[in-house]
Order: C-alpha cells, then structure tokens, then sequence
C-alpha cells in the first residue's frame, strides 16, 4: 500500500492534503499584512494576484477549448481603461465602475470570438493578436478620449461601502494586497468550478476531438465563446481593480510583455492543468524579481525556455506530470494482474 | 492639388507596398505549405536590416554587395531553421507551431536589443541622398532600388512557382498535402526551401529598405503584424492575394498618410482585416479551401 491510499477516519491523506494545501495557502496569502510590514512582499502578492486571475483565465481558454488567445492582454487594459475614466470622468462609484469594466471587456471578447471563430482556429488567433495591438493603436491615438501617451494620471483611492454603513478606504500597500488577492481567491475558485464542472468537461471534449464532441451533441462554439467571455470578464475586472494600485493608465497596460508573460506561465504549468499553472504563476512572479535580471536578457531566457518545452514537453511541467502519473497507475495495475 | 506631389506619393507607396509584400509572400508561402504562422518572421526582416547596416557601416560594403550577402545567408538560416526547429512540426500542432517560433521572435528581438540597445540608426550609402528628377518630380534612388529589387523577387519566385519541377510540387502541397504525397512529392524537401525562400525574401526586405527607415531591433516586430493582416485579408496561403493586398495596403497608407492625421495609418491594416474577416471570411482572394 502507498502512502496515498493511508486511511484517517475514512479520509485519504492525499484527500485531506488537496484540500488544506490551497486552504493553507489562501490564509497566508490573507493573513501576510498581519505578520509583515514588508511593502516589498504586499507588491509581489499583488502581482500574483492579478497574473493568477490572467494566467487562468488564458488557461481556461488556452488548456481547455484549445484555442489560443492573445486577445488576454486587450481585456485587461480594456477594463484598466474603462474603470478609470468611468471614475474621473463619470464620477461612478468604484464598485460600479469596475463592474462596467468587466462587462465592456466581455462583450468586447464575445464579439471577438464570434467573428474570428467562424473562420477557424488559425483565424482567431490572429485576430485576438491584432485585437490587443489595435487597442494599444488606439489608446496611444485616440487623444481626445484616453489623453494618448500621456495616460489619465492620478486615480483616487477607491473607496469601498460596506454593510452596517462601514467603509473601506483602499489606499496603503497592504490594503491593496487585501482588495486583490480576495479577487483572485473568488476568481479562480470560479475557473475551477467551471474547470472541474460538466462545462469543463465538454470544453475538454473539444480540445481533444472538435468532430467527436459535435457528434455528442456539443456545440464548441458556444463552449468557446463561454470560455472566451469568462476570461474576458475575469481580466476585465483584474484591470479594473490594478489601474487603482497603479493610480495611472496609459498605453503600455496593453504592452505585449504581458501576454508573453501570461504564455509562458500556462505553458510551463502545463495548459489544462489548474494547479500547475496556479504554481508556475507563483514562481514565475517571484523568481525573476529576486533574481534582478534585466528585463531584456529574461524575455530571452523566457524565449529558450518556450522553444525547450515546446520542443521536449508540449504538455507543459503539468501535462508531464499527468502523464508520469498515468504511467505509474497503469504499471501497478499490470503488476496486480 | 499638385500632380507632382500625388506622383511622389504614390510612388513611395508602391515601394512601401513592395516591402510589405516580400515579407507577406514568404508568410503566406510558409503557412500553405506547411499550415504554421511564423511569428519570427518579422525578426529576419529587422535582422536583415541590422546586418546590411554594419556590412555597409564597419565592414566597407557597397550596397548591392550587401543586400546579396543578407539575403544569401538569411536563405541559408532560413534552411538551418528548418531542420533545427520546424521541421518536426505538422498541421495539427498549429499552436505549437506559434508558440515556438514566438519563443524564437522574442529570443531574436530581446537578444538584439540587449547586443544593438533599441536607438535607430541610420545607415548611409554613398546613395543615400541621390535622386532622380523627372521633370518637376524628385525620386530617392534607394527608394527605386528597393522597388526594382522587389520586383525582381516577385519575377524569380513566380519562375520558380510556375516554371520549375520543385515550384510544382510547393504549389502542390499547398494544394492538398496527402495528393502530393500519394503522388511522390516528398513534403520534407519542399517545406525546407519554402522556409528558406520565405526567409530569403524577409531578409531581402530588410537589407533592400535599411538605407530609406531607420534600422532599430523593434522594427520587424510592428512590421509582421500588418503582415499577419495582409496575408488574412488577401486569404490565408494564398500568395498572389498577399501581393496583392500589400500592394493595395503600401498605396493606401501612404495616400491616407499625406492627407489624414497618422492615426488612420496605423489602424487602416487592422480595420480593413476586421472588415474583411466579416464579410469575406476566406480573404478576398481565399481559396476556399481548408483553413
């Protein structure tokens, strides 16, 4: 008998592991305010906060309809945009307007995958790539709305009414940490339910065999497009929220830095597999900073790492894993036998 | 309006267009016959573009001299990259196909920037500030030589394509891979010299156009998106449409460019790509086939 088959009160360890190490995980991430003061370490939390909810929204599309997005990028500085100008400009309420910007930037993705999906999967990564291009074009051109190079500058500290007529003003490091790693809680607690759930599996179904799945009576395209707009949703709300820490939009939100970097935390975490890339999102954000590289000789070290695995593991460190898994089980089986 | 000024313009255009057009050709060459996008591309044309500017800058190059050495080696990396890295690749694995020449477009692209810094750099030619006049229209000759360059590659590969065994079967397996097989073409010889002349062609590209624009390792990254967009709006792996439509998109820019604010320059690729996508979603000139 292996470890993992060890019984406490009928709970497999393994069992009992998979749900505390993310639940561990969670409260420390919640908790880090409480036990430091380090600004530097509030910084990293929300950089991975905001790469997890990108990184797995791409996921999602990516690993499980197989389609391969670069449109990510434009739904993050689409609800950058949107959530700071409804509030300079508007006067909305925070909550409203980074609402607004989550809704401006799905419907943004459903238009985009309903015209370049009817073509084929070559078409709509083309199309999601000139998409973020076209809004970067645009933000830096269109002067009169988004002030061009110069970006909109000063954001106010976003303030938060809670019930039982408290409210919450989000404006110190360690605020902001709290405010983004709540987001990114609920929002991959949602790729996974949708991940794990029938719509996961239909979505898988697809990637694995588009001719099959129709024959089951799946019909991808509505599949993609929900996988397509939950992602576009979850960045849009991401960018929403970051342009407040940032206090300053201007173009270089839709810089192509970012959708490199998102690429290469799906495909080393392996696409498809949630919690790889959840670990590689982690990795990936804090290696790097501690390391201080210049940021062009990192891009080429990403560069070779992506040629390598796409070379050696196109399944990504996950798929690999899986696959070591699935190999390990069939031997034990043959062994019994 | 001035006739002479309009001349100017379109004659820039057309040598825009043509530029546009080497490097969308070899594009679109490499996606019919080997169905993958090479995000690199654009790199072999700004890498084409840095090595004519020091051939002709350190290492006493004329011109022409330089733009044949360019595109010599950029044919022959465009072999070594081949076997190196695409070879393995097949239809199937469209986006792994992606995925790995962007791994290579940002080892290219950030490597240059880290050797060169991202300051443009103009190269000069004895040439470089002679014209042509016609009576009271002034032409740059390196802006003519790039367009006869141009040309001259369009005329050879259209020999190539349509005059020779070897350009046969490209055409062929573009058409229908498993035909061509079943019928003895051997897909392996054939995606190598797509790849080469497709890198060939970049490279000229760039060596032919590094004495008009400046020469900064960012080039080749703004350059093959507006090529991804040509060779949409002119049908996937369709090469006369991708001509065409640089063509078409070189003029259009640079007439847009002399009356309008410079906005609608850049966005006019884009745009009309959308446009194109909704209402003929094949490319003008789409094959309707596959894809």
């Amino acid at each position: 008998m292996t470890a993992a088959g060890v019984t406490v009160a009928g709970v497999t360890v393994a069992g009992a592991l998979r749900f505390l190490l993310p639940a561990g995980a969670c409260a420390v991430l919640l908790l880090l305010p409480r036990l430091t003061a380090n600004e530097y370490l509030f910084a990293l939390g929300v950089s991975f906060a905001t790469f997890s909810v990108l990184a797995g929204g791409l996921n999602l599309v990516y690993g499980y309809t197989g389609l391969l997005s670069f449109a990510q990028v434009g739904f993050f500085g689409i609800g950058a945009y949107a959530a700071a100008l409804l509030v300079t400009e508007q006067q909305w309420p925070f909550l409203a307007a980074v609402a607004a910007a989550g809704a401006i930037a799905t419907v943004a993705g459903l238009v985009i995958g309903y015209s370049s999906l009817r073509l084929s999967r070559h078409a709509f990564a083309i199309v999601t790539l000139s998409f973020a291009l076209l809004c970067m074009i645009v933000a830096r051109d269109w002067v009169s709305l988004t002030r061009g190079a110069m970006g909109i500058p000063g954001l106010p500290a976003p303030v938060l009414n809670l019930p039982a007529g408290l409210s919450w003003r989000i404006a110190s490091p360690a605020d902001f940490h709290w405010l983004m790693t709540i987001f990114a809680i609920a929002a991959n607690a949602l790729i996974y339910l949708v991940m794990t759930s029938r719509l996961g599996r239909a979505m898988r179904a697809i990637r694995q065999n588009e001719a099959l799945a129709r024959s089951q009576g799946i019909n991808p395209l509505a599949y993609r497009l929900l996988a397509l707009g939950l992602s576009a949703l979850l960045a849009g709300l991401a960018g929403g929220l970051f342009v407040f820490y940032l206090t300053i939009v201007d173009p270089s939100v839709f810089d192509f830095y970012y959708t490199e970097t998102m690429l290469i935390m799906v495909i080393i975490g392996g696409a498809g597999s949630f919690w790889g890339v959840l670990v590689s999102t982690a990795v990936l954000t804090v290696v790097p900073d501690l390391l201080r590289f210049s940021t062009d000789l990192r891009m080429v070290l990403y560069g070779v790492i992506l040629i390598i695995v796409m070379l050696v593991f196109p399944g990504g460190i996950g798929g690999w894993l899986r696959k070591r898994g699935v190999a390990r089980w069939r031997s034990v089986r043959v062994a019994k036998s | 309006m001035d006739a002479g000024f309009l001349m100017g313009l379109l004659i820039n255009g057309l040598v825009i267009g043509v530029i546009y057009a080497l490097v969308a050709i070899g594009l679109s060459l490499i996606f019919g016959v080997l169905e993958i996008v090479n995000f690199a591309h654009g790199e072999f044309y700004m890498l084409g573009a840095i090595a004519a500017y020091f051939l002709v800058a350190n290492a006493g190059f004329g011109y022409w001299p330089a733009v044949l050495v360019v595109t010599l080696v950029a044919v022959c990396l465009g072999y070594v990259l081949f076997e190196a890295l695409l070879g393995g690749l097949r239809g199937e694995s469209f986006e792994r196909s992606i995925l790995l020449t962007l791994g290579l477009s940002m080892v290219l692209q950030n490597g240059a920037v880290f050797l060169f810094t991202t300051t443009p750099k103009m190269m000069t030619t004895p040439l470089s500030y002679a014209t042509l006049t016609l009576g009271d229209l002034r032409i740059s000759v390196v802006r003519l030589y790039a367009l006869g360059l141009g040309l001259a590659a369009f005329a050879l590969l259209y020999v190539v394509l349509y005059r020779t065994r070897i350009g046969k079967a490209m055409r062929g397996v573009a058409q229908n891979r498993n035909a061509a097989l079943m019928v003895g073409i051997d897909p392996h010889v054939v995606a190598r010299l797509a790849v080469a002349i497709g890198i060939g062609l970049s490279g000229l590209a760039g060596a032919a156009l590094a004495p008009v624009y400046a020469v900064h390792p960012l080039m080749g990254f703004a350059f093959v998106f507006k090529a991804f967009a040509i060779i949409i709006i002119g049908g996937l792996g369709n090469v006369s449409g991708a001509a065409l439509a640089a063509l078409a998109l070189g003029v259009l820019e640079t007439l847009i460019g002399g009356f309008l604010p410079l906005v609608m320059v850049d966005a006019l690729a884009f745009g009309a790509m959308i446009l194109v996508l909704l209402v003929k979603p094949h490319g003008l000139f789409g094959r309707g086939v596959r894809v």
